[in-house]
């Protein structure tokens, strides 16, 4: 007791803070997703603060290039598990916090009784279908969610809890097309913005824990290192929104799960029966649909795709057709190139289908 | 005529449009103000709608039809931790 009450002296100091916030920390649970950048700035500063348990999920390996932002690793676990580095590190700050270490990516599978078993989540990681994953289980096990993100220059963080306020859903209430959204890899990012953000978010981990000052619930921080400013945006419930009360495919609903490139008539023919939202894409000419087309096609003709595709803004998923098939091929690798990684296209193109699925159509 | 609208961009948004806010006027529906954007700031603005919110006075937009109240906030949504 001696030794913590000196470890911590200068934060039990604080004014509002005290005995009674160092052992609410001691006593708190956290769920932290992702030891990557925002990971390494997050982790050990809970751990060092005092938290009583940190439990780490992430299914990441270290590599090189994740060092300049990465801090929490070293050069000699280039390679090792990033949970375990994670938990490595957090001893060496202080052996007494309890560290749990899931070396797996955070699932709909697994979410809900790693959410369980904690007070508070944060969420550090890398993309969208984690994101809204995470705010689906704290939304549905009622536990506070701090979530940040980052990139290039930029950073931005919350507090999602659904019985106090808006969530990461009422923000963003669909995940951005796929490939729409700069990763780091693709896109790169400034070190110390992770470092900014992860502090954002750490702070509002422990402001909740301890039940001092207001945390970021119904506002978003945002943080522009080009700039050196913040700014604020607050923000209220979509009343359009959903209630959240089961997890779903959420690499589906962020159209980034592996699919198939081509579909068969008889496919297509069974999922518009029940009722998938697909945007039937034509790449025919005019003329040919004059003759025949599939019902709520939308036409492009192949030679003005690339122009248009801007206007494909839909999450929806795409499936393009021609006549015969060797078109909508070849437009295909056009949408798949902009981004649309589950578009598919009509095998055998729409003469397939006046053969085996609708007689009556005129075919030519 | 509707009145004028206090636009804020923030991050990607910021850098397209060249600022971090604007005040618009006679721009009545959210569906015209992407319009106006794309128009003014072309294709870097462009690929921010594509993902970004329109959050109107703070609640975001689903609906281009959507009238336009006396704030605008448009928020790109990051992937990287």
């Amino acid at each position: 007791m001696e030794t913590s009450a000196t470890r911590y002296a200068r934060q039990i100091a604080l004014p509002g803070f005290g005995r009674t916030s160092q052992e609410r920390l001691r006593a708190a649970r956290v769920l932290v997703i992702g030891a990557g950048g925002l990971g390494s700035s997050v982790i050990p500063a809970l751990a060092a603060a005092g938290v009583g348990t940190i439990v780490i999920v992430d299914d990441d390996t270290v590599e090189l290039s994740n060092l300049h932002r990465q801090h929490i690793h070293g050069l000699a676990d280039v390679g090792c598990p990033k949970a375990r580095s994670a938990a490595d590190a957090v001893a060496g700050i202080d052996p007494s916090v309890a560290v749990g270490v899931h070396e797996v990516r955070l699932t709909a599978a697994n979410a809900l009784a790693l959410f369980a078993d904690v007070d508070l989540v944060i969420d550090g990681s890398d993309n969208f279908a984690t994101r809204y994953l995470a705010n689906d289980a704290a939304a549905i096990t009622g536990i506070p969610l701090v979530w940040g993100a980052v990139s290039q220059y930029a950073g931005q963080a919350g507090v999602a809890w659904a019985e106090k306020g808006p969530q990461y859903r009422d923000l963003f209430p669909s995940p951005p097309p796929p490939g729409s959204v700069l990763s780091c890899e693709a896109g790169g990012v400034l070190p110390t913005v992770c470092s900014v953000v992860g502090s954002i978010m750490a702070t509002e981990a422990i402001k909740i824990i301890t039940g001092i000052g207001t945390p970021l619930i119904g506002r978003v921080t945002t943080f522009d290192a080009l700039t050196g400013g913040f700014r604020e945006l607050a923000y209220g419930r979509d009343p359009n929104g959903t209630p959240i009360d089961a997890l779903i495919d959420y690499e589906l609903f962020c159209g980034t799960a592996p699919t198939p490139d081509t579909i068969t008539v008889a496919e297509l023919a069974s999922e518009l029966e029940a009722g998938a939202a697909i945007t039937l894409l034509d790449v025919r000419e005019q003329w040919e649909a004059d003759i025949a087309s599939l019902p709520g096609s939308l036409l492009i003709p192949l030679g003005s795709l690339e122009s248009a595709i801007r206007d494909l803004r839909s999450a929806e998923s795409v499936v393009i057709y021609c006549h015969l098939g060797a078109r909508s091929a070849r437009a295909l690798e056009t949408l798949k190139n902009n981004g649309f990684t589950t578009a598919r296209h009509l095998d055998g193109g729409i003469d397939a289908w006046s053969r085996l699925i609708d007689p009556d159509m005129r075919r030519y | 005529m509707a009145d004028d609208v206090r636009v804020r961009y923030f991050a990607a948004a910021a850098e397209a449009a060249g600022r971090e806010e604007e005040t618009l006027g006679a721009v009545p529906t959210v569906g015209e103000l992407r319009a106006v954007l794309l128009a003014r700031y072309g294709d870097a603005m462009a690929r921010v709608l594509a993902s970004g919110s329109f959050l109107v006075d703070g609640v975001v937009s689903r609906d281009d039809s959507r009238a336009l109240g006396s704030r605008v906030d448009v928020l790109p949504p990051f992937a990287g931790g």
